[in-house]
């Protein structure tokens, strides 16, 4: 019998499972796996060497590692500011785009391009622009605000992470630009219409009929880029400090420490992501739920 | 009204030059010889950084065949794994699917990083690590969800009559597949080859953490260059590094406007 | 068509259930060979699922479809000698109208210049000839599925199977393709099913009539069948009739307080129902003697409204006992609303059905 015939014959059960079968294959060993490996190895157990004593020391010596707890603010208030400003230039961009005719096509343009601009890069570009010897200081300095590199404000390489922020912020708005287009075409104007027939102004209409429908995908897009700005290794191991680094960068270093030692604190790291980001993400989503909600 | 629209238009000119403007020194710079502070302009232009691309001694033109090796194989590693699992989820109505797309969002939104650290030892022990292939598999970890989610919508947006049309016309499930059902999904297929593609050429650490430092994509060797202090290198790869995408995005543009999902993809690159 | 006998189609003993619902159940059909079969009934009867399983597009529970003699239980829908035009066009996007119409020959592996010439001639067949090369959205509705009649014709089916081609279409263009639809398969002689919903439309196109009714086959024969002897009350209510009065049958006759009519004597006894056409009603005034020697039943009433219905008018009338009965009349014929009326009608346009045991 053909191969056709016996396709027929397979239960519906287990034809999706057939299906499903090579991404749940990948997703089974890189990322299931991967999540198990890191929770058994922050432990203590070392696949392929004998004699692993479980214990919570990885956890206990995270806890009291200074280094561990500026890490963790760093990456909080990167994530959390990136995701703030970038919601809100995108949103408000999408906005003014929306009535724009012709010049929207344009500009649209220009903003999917920057979507494509690979992280790495734009860590370089905002080396080029914002360090103390960039672009910017140079402006600073035929405008005679500054006469060294190190009058020019610190964004690069610095404590607070501004360089890093900088560099989200420029990658992620246009994302969020075209969520909210995205969002803005499905039917808002005749909801919007309706509500100038029933007398609400332009104000009104923003907030209580504009912004709660859109408020979902954007909430959904802007969570993609908190949890990526949270998670992501190269602009903050490019634009900020080896101390304090982010959670990624610090992960990776202990991970890549000649002291074997340090091993279980880095799975007990890649936890840490992993586990804020899934509650973070979930936290963050009850509550805009709630919000716009209310708001409608 | 017109006092309105010129401060619109005022605004999206600033936006649109803030969404340029990071590009313009990586352009300048890799085609200066010289560029001392406090210059605005380089003290000497060269063509020092465009050749050190086109030396086909150099790690450049090796790393550019890798990255493109890859990344092509990638996506359509990708394409094919996430075509049939987005027929499952875009189709079928099953228990436990909820679970499925919850598993095939998670990858998307939890770090690839801190998920590859705990089974890199298991890549060295099956001697995966340092390898292109390694870093090929790896590399589905960030693109099957989203060629598996981009293909789930288009598929669900498939009248699957076509599928029996076929059928009644002789088509055997394979030839329907290759003639109607992959000419259908067409444009949903290009975008999500186009973005696996692009997530893979940029991608960097899960590169470093598999490859080891011996698979020497582009964006490894850019992170080296930037390390360096060889400034004008550094600019002249990342304007390698940039250009591809870009030229791809422009060729595509007309499909990107078209297909809202895509966008969730290339935030991620 | 290569040879003049027609394919035969039977379903033995075919049931098909979805989880609990049971859409057709132990079918036993035999269609004629050559003929033209409309596969009529209200939408959610089952023939869709009938159409799919003789399709191949779903296999049945239990039970066997067989075309011209051979088992099809495991042949898949793609090897049957059957083309099926569907509810809505489904013409390929990517391909035009030539390659839309070819595909089935590509599938077959045929020559491309053979391909090219019986795609030339369904095209001209169709009336489609300039459209070869059009791009398949820049087509009306019709010429769309004008293209996919051509497209399963091209393949010289046994077996054509056509699931409410037309009903997406408006009225005027409907009729238009039932005709073409009509006189292509008095030249083919393929054997075609045609289902639709629509009874004028399934009088009007088919040789025979397979009335089915929740997953069962209700009737089977000749259009003028279901109008003179229908096959069962939901059958008569399905073709329009109106009129039921109640009554009871013994010994072959059916009476009421209207009057008596000789059945056949199959009927048993008990309950029965009489029903008779709008149109086969005959109007008279109280007074007038009907003057037979064998007069016809006969209801009075009073008339309780008459409507003007293009053809005819319809006159409702209200007989005892909170009955009421529309008889059609033609127009210019008197009417006195709210006067009383005699209604004749004659035997042979009535016909008693024992009631539903309730």
């Amino acid at each position: 019998m053909s191969g056709a015939a016996l396709g027929r014959r397979l239960p519906r059960w287990a034809r999706i499972l057939l299906l499903l079968a090579p991404a749940l294959t990948v997703i089974g060993v890189f990322f299931v796996a991967g999540i198990g490996q890191a929770v058994a190895q922050s432990l203590g157990h070392q696949p392929f060497l004998p004699g692993s004593r479980l214990s919570f020391d990885a956890y206990r010596s995270l806890g009291q590692d200074p280094a561990v707890r500026a890490s963790l603010l760093l990456s909080l208030r990167v994530a959390l500011l990136s995701t703030a400003v970038a919601t809100v230039l995108g949103v408000a961009v999408a906005l003014l785009l929306r009535r724009t005719g012709r010049s929207r096509r344009w500009l649209s343009s220009v903003l999917q391009g920057n979507l494509a601009v690979p992280h790495v890069v734009a860590a370089l570009c905002m080396l080029l622009l914002l360090a103390q010897g960039g672009l910017l200081s140079r402006v600073g300095h035929a405008f005679g605000w500054t006469s060294r590199p190190a009058d020019f404000p610190a964004l690069t390489g610095d404590g607070f992470g501004w360089g890093i922020i900088m560099a989200y912020v420029w990658k992620e708005t246009p994302f969020l630009v075209m969520i909210t287009l995205a969002a803005l075409s499905g039917g808002v104007e005749q909801l919007e219409n309706a509500a100038r027939t029933l007398g609400a102004g332009p104000v009104r209409r923003l907030v209580s009929v504009t912004l709660p429908l859109i408020a979902p995908p954007v909430a959904a897009g802007s969570l993609l880029v908190f949890a990526f700005a949270f998670g992501s290794y190269e602009v903050p191991y490019l634009l900020g400090r080896p101390y304090p680094a982010t959670l990624p960068v610090v992960a990776y270093q202990y991970y890549r420490d000649t002291d074997l030692a340090l091993r279980p604190q880095a799975m007990a790291v890649a936890v840490l992501i992993t586990t804020l980001s899934v509650l973070l993400v979930a936290g963050y989503l009850a509550l805009v739920r709630r919000l716009s909600r209310r708001a409608l | 009204m017109t006092g309105r629209g010129t401060v619109r238009r005022g605004v999206l000119s600033v936006a649109a030059a803030m969404a340029v403007l990071p590009l313009v020194p990586l352009l300048v710079w890799s085609i200066s010889g010289q560029w001392r502070y406090p210059g605005l302009v380089p003290q000497q232009w060269s063509d020092r950084g465009l050749r050190l691309l086109t030396d086909p001694g150099s790690q450049v033109v090796q790393g550019l065949t890798t990255s493109a090796v890859i990344a092509v194989t990638v996506a359509v590693l990708a394409c094919c794994i996430g075509l049939p699992a987005g027929r499952a989820i875009g189709v079928y109505r099953f228990r436990g699917r909820t679970l499925v797309r919850f598993l095939l969002l998670a990858p998307v939104i939890v770090p690839g990083l801190a998920v590859t650290l705990g089974i890199q030892v298991f890549f060295v022990r099956y001697g995966l690590s340092d390898t292109v292939t390694g870093v090929v598999l790896v590399h589905l970890l960030p693109t099957v969800p989203y060629a598996a989610v981009l293909l789930g919508a288009a598929f669900a947006n498939l009248d699957l009559d076509y599928e029996r049309q076929a059928r009644m016309l002789g088509a055997g499930p394979i030839r329907t597949l290759l003639f109607v059902t992959v000419p259908l999904l067409r444009s949903a297929l290009i975008t999500a080859a186009l973005f696996t593609f692009l997530i893979s050429w940029s991608e960097y650490v899960l590169t470093l953490l598999i490859g080891g430092g011996q698979v020497r994509t582009l964006p490894l060797l850019l992170f080296a260059a930037i390390g360096s202090s060889d400034t004008t290198a550094a600019a002249a790869l990342g304007l390698l590094v940039v250009g591809l995408p870009l030229l791809l995005v422009a060729v595509s543009a007309r499909l990107l406007s078209t297909a809202a999902p895509t966008t969730i993809g290339l935030g991620r690159l | 068509m290569n040879d003049s006998t027609g394919a035969t189609v039977e379903l033995r003993r075919v049931s098909r259930r979805f989880g609990e619902v049971t859409a057709v159940e132990t079918v036993d059909l035999s269609l004629r060979p050559g003929a033209m079969t409309a596969l009529l009934g209200p939408s959610g009867c089952g023939k869709s699922t009938t159409l799919a399983l003789i399709a191949g597009l779903q296999a049945p529970d239990s039970g066997d479809v067989h075309i011209d003699g051979a088992a099809m239980t495991t042949v898949p829908a793609e090897r049957r000698p059957v083309a099926m035009v569907f509810q809505k066009p489904l013409l390929f996007p990517h391909l035009d109208v030539a390659g839309n119409v070819g595909f089935g020959l590509r599938m077959r592996r045929l020559p491309r210049r053979e391909i090219r010439a019986r795609v030339d001639a369904a095209l001209a067949q169709m009336q489609l000839s300039g459209l070869a090369h059009r791009r398949v959205g820049q087509l009306s509705g019709g010429q769309e599925q004008r293209v996919a009649l051509a497209r399963a014709l091209v393949l010289q089916p046994r077996v054509l199977l056509l699931d409410e081609p037309f009903s997406q279409l408006d009225a005027g263009l409907r009729a238009e393709m039932r005709g073409l639809v009509r006189q292509l398969q008095a030249r083919t002689r393929i054997t075609t099913l045609f289902v639709t919903h629509d009874q004028a439309e399934a009088v009007d196109v088919a040789d025979d009539i397979v009335l089915m009714l929740d997953g069962r086959i209700a009737g089977h024969g000749p259009p003028p069948l279901f109008y003179s002897n229908p096959p069962s009350l939901d059958a008569a209510r399905f073709f329009g009739v109106t009129n039921e009065l109640p009554g009871r049958v013994s010994h072959g006759i059916w009476r009421s307080p209207d009057g008596a009519l000789r059945v056949p004597c199959a009927l048993p006894d008990g309950p029965a129902i009489l029903t008779v056409r709008p149109e086969a009603l005959h109007l008279a005034g109280p007074g007038d003697d009907p003057g037979e020697e064998d007069p016809p039943l006969t209801v009075t009433g009073t008339v309780a409204s008459a409507r003007f219905a293009g053809t005819h008018l319809a006159v409702r009338v209200q007989l005892s006992g909170d009955r009421t009965v529309t008889a059609h009349t033609p127009v210019g014929t008197p009417v006195p609303v709210g006067g009383k009326v005699r209604l004749s009608m004659a035997p042979d346009a009535c016909t008693v059905f024992a009631a539903a045991r309730a």
